[in-house]
């Protein structure tokens, strides 16, 4: 009737993949000119964000990293959207009750006139 | 009678002892009591299994309270019955797992609390009136046990009364909760009025071809009612303000179950088993298809930029009632179509599926409470380093709901992207467009996880074995309902779905009634 | 023609929700509350009344009932259906106060405008 598909596959084409993710390395590790263990070459390196930078005057930001700025070009394109749904979250409760009472009259007009 | 009609009362009768039993055996001794909660609570789910699997063997059961039949010497139903399908058998078997799962998780979580001699009864309450709501056949019977589910999780989310949130959240909750409930008694009311009766199979049989005016107005009361009830778009902000305020244990329950036992279940039980094909089906249809993509692209659109973790899992709720009310109204707007039958089995696949995920998140995020004290993003970077155990389940239970392959997620979302994208290729692209965000949201916090740990992270631990056991025991439901997903839906799901269409079954089984 | 009880039970109801739109004081929104359940409550038990004739509806508990064939009884369900709701006011009513009572604690003011830390 509609698509089909099967966990197990999933399951085996990321047990292959890990296994083929392996021997790559272990291949590049033996045929190349040798890996840098220590130093530079080991830090993570996520977003262009280097954990160990000081930078001057921010040093009260500095020692963790969080998922803070991660989403930051969803949040900065779609900022004007946010802004206006977090200020309809008035936390006013005849807010919520008109809100309500708008709901119901909107469902039982739609109802009356073509349900 | 036979076993099952005197095994099925106990579903109620159960977590009604337990909870007034409970004050009388704290004054004997704590760890007493704790025990007898636990076993009342494992026995409730042992009934709502046995019942589940009666159900799936011998078709729908039908139980008339204090008698064998429900007509008695009229010549018309007149007593309250309690009428089981697949779909109602599904959704008692869910709720009494989570409820099980929250209660052995708040014994070690709410070691620190007073008031516990009030607290566990509440949520046992909590979970009769859920339990209540799914198994009835009346409408009375229904609004009876939406208060008592009701008027318990208001007393849950003010439960720590010592906090400004607790109180704030909790008055808004209520208010506007009982003025909901309000509308939907307007609504049976109107019911009643108008055929007389209350037993839902026999407003079902009495209104096909007579369908007035103020049915429909009575509908619409019931809609909207529910609608609140679920957390749909533009009623939707007590759900954000009240579940994080919650304890943790007891957001699990609100989050996993009571928006979807007191919401999603009992409209899509009105709208199919009541109404059906007498209304206008498009039209319905398409006014919860609209209210569905306002809330799947509200709700997950603002999960994306909140700083309180719980919030953001409050709002991802919000988001994931949206998949739900998607399935339940292509089902009705495509009603009886193969496309309406698979939407409606994505959406309660998704509804138990939901509930497993969202009381694990849930239950995770009351650990990092309970380690940290705090539940602010910006403060929980680098948790996987000190509380490994709780940071690989966040993965999982994060993965599942964003619908990663392997998890049970996948499959609930992959069939409703299906089915909506061949009823109506944009209400699929809005479906897809709200997983966007709500991946986004995930990202965030799981990021956050795996941050370099700070001062207050380096402290923290994984918690007890009483927090840790619900939290693996819902990891492993979750990867286990992910390898078999096909079976499930076509053993489980789609006859759910087709019992829940098949509205002359539900009509025959009452008219069939004794025993 | 619609008989006076129900149009006074839909006017209790629009009274209580306009209460609940534009009124601040927490206590009269609990009262609002009650008078939309008191609304509700006299459609119900309207409902049941029923007139034959000129004769008014006995009580439905009427133990001489068998011997005075032809006197209409009302509706006993919608009364059954009253008393329970009620009970379910009165609970929601006294759990209401308690809370009023606890955010007066914390806020200082019954005015919910100044109840709404909670945003965004």
């Amino acid at each position: 009737m509609f698509g089909y598909w099967d966990a197990l596959y999933f399951i085996f084409i990321f047990i292959v993949s890990f296994l083929l993710a392996l021997a790559l390395d272990k291949w590049a590790k033996k045929s190349g000119m040798g890996t840098k263990e220590k130093g530079e070459a080991t830090k993570v390196f996520i977003s262009g964000e280097d954990p160990e930078k000081e930078i001057k005057g921010f040093e009260h930001l500095e020692g963790y990293y969080t998922g803070r700025n991660v989403m930051w070009g969803l949040t900065y394109g779609l900022k004007r959207v946010f802004v206006v749904l977090q200020r309809e979250h008035t936390g006013l409760l005849t807010d919520y009750v008109s809100y309500l009472v708008i709901t119901t009259a909107f469902i039982m007009a739609v109802l009356l006139i073509w349900g | 009678m036979s076993t099952i009609h005197t095994v099925l009362p106990l579903i109620v009768v159960l977590p009604l002892l337990g909870a007034f039993s409970s004050p009388i055996l704290d004054l004997i001794s704590r760890k007493l009591k704790e025990a007898w909660i636990l076993a009342i609570s494992a026995g409730t789910l042992g009934v709502t299994g046995y019942v589940f699997y009666y159900v799936f063997k011998n078709g729908p059961l039908l139980y008339t309270m204090g008698a064998t039949n429900p007509f008695g010497h009229a010549n018309f139903p007149i007593r309250i019955v309690w009428e089981i399908d697949m779909f109602n058998a599904l959704m008692a078997l869910t709720v009494a797992f989570v409820s099980l799962m929250a209660i052995i998780y708040s014994v070690e979580y709410m070691k620190r609390d007073t008031g516990l001699e009030k607290y566990y009864p509440l949520i046992l309450i909590l979970e009769l009136g859920m339990l209540g709501i799914v198994v009835t056949g009346d409408l009375f019977n229904f609004y009876v046990f939406l208060e008592i589910m009701s008027i318990a999780s208001y007393a849950l989310v003010a439960f720590r009364n010592d906090t400004w949130e607790g109180i704030e959240a909790g008055v808004k909750y209520m208010m506007v909760g009982a003025l909901a409930s309000s509308f939907i008694l307007l609504g049976i009311a109107l019911l009643y009025g108008q055929y007389g009766t209350l037993t839902m199979a026999y407003i079902a049989y009495k209104m096909a071809g007579h369908m007035t005016t103020t049915a429909k107005v009575a509908l619409a009361l019931l809609m909207a009612g529910l609608l609140f009830k679920s957390g749909s778009v533009p009623v939707h902000m007590w759900l954000a303000d009240a579940h994080p305020a919650a304890p943790s244990s007891v957001s699990a329950m609100l989050s996993g179950l009571v928006i979807k036992a007191g919401g999603i279940y009992i409209l899509a039980r009105i709208l199919f088993s009541i109404y059906g094909p007498s209304i206008n089906v498009r039209t319905v249809g398409w006014i919860v298809i609209i209210f569905a993509c306002l809330t799947l692209i509200v709700g997950n659109a603002m999960a994306v930029v909140q700083t309180d973790m719980k919030r953001l899992l409050a709002y991802s709720s919000v988001g994931q009632m949206g998949y739900i009310l998607l399935g339940v109204g292509i089902g009705l707007a495509a009603y009886g179509s193969n496309v309406g039958n698979l939407a409606l089995a994505g959406a309660i696949y998704h509804t138990v599926n939901h509930a497993l995920m969202k009381a694990l998140l849930f239950l995770i995020a009351g650990a990092v409470i309970h380690a940290l004290g705090t539940r602010n993003l910006n403060d929980l970077s680098g948790i996987a380093k000190t509380m490994p155990v709780t940071s690989f389940a966040f993965i999982i239970g994060a993965a599942a709901i964003i619908g990663m392959p392997p998890l049970n997620g996948f499959a609930s979302k992959w069939i409703l992207y299906e089915s909506s994208a061949l009823f109506n290729p944009v209400i699929g692209a809005i479906a897809i467009i709200g997983t966007a965000f709500c991946t986004a949201a995930y990202v965030r916090v799981i990021y956050t996880f795996f941050g370099r740990p700070n001062s207050l992270t380096m402290k923290a631990k994984d918690p007890g074995k009483s927090m840790l056991i619900p939290i693996i025991i819902l990891t492993v439901a979750i990867i286990v309902m992910g390898l078999f997903p096909w079976t499930i839906n076509k053993d489980f799901m789609l006859p759910a779905a087709k019992a829940l269409v098949n509205q002359m079954g539900y009509i025959h089984t009452l008219f069939a009634g004794g025993v | 023609m619609i008989p006076f009880q129900y149009i006074t039970s839909f006017l209790l109801i629009f009274i209580g929700v306009y209460a609940l739109i534009y009124k601040r004081n927490l206590i009269k929104l609990i009262l609002a509350l009650d008078i939309i359940d008191s609304g509700v409550n006299l459609l119900l038990i309207s409902e049941g009344y029923r007139i034959a004739g000129n004769l008014p509806g006995t009580a439905p508990i009427y133990t001489g009932y068998e011997t005075l064939k032809g006197v209409p009884m009302v509706g006993p369900l919608p009364q059954a259906l009253v008393l329970t709701a009620i009970v379910i006011g009165v609970s929601v009513t006294a759990l209401a106060v308690s809370l009023a009572i606890n955010a007066y604690r914390h806020y200082g003011s019954l005015d919910i405008r100044k109840m709404r830390r909670l945003r965004g």
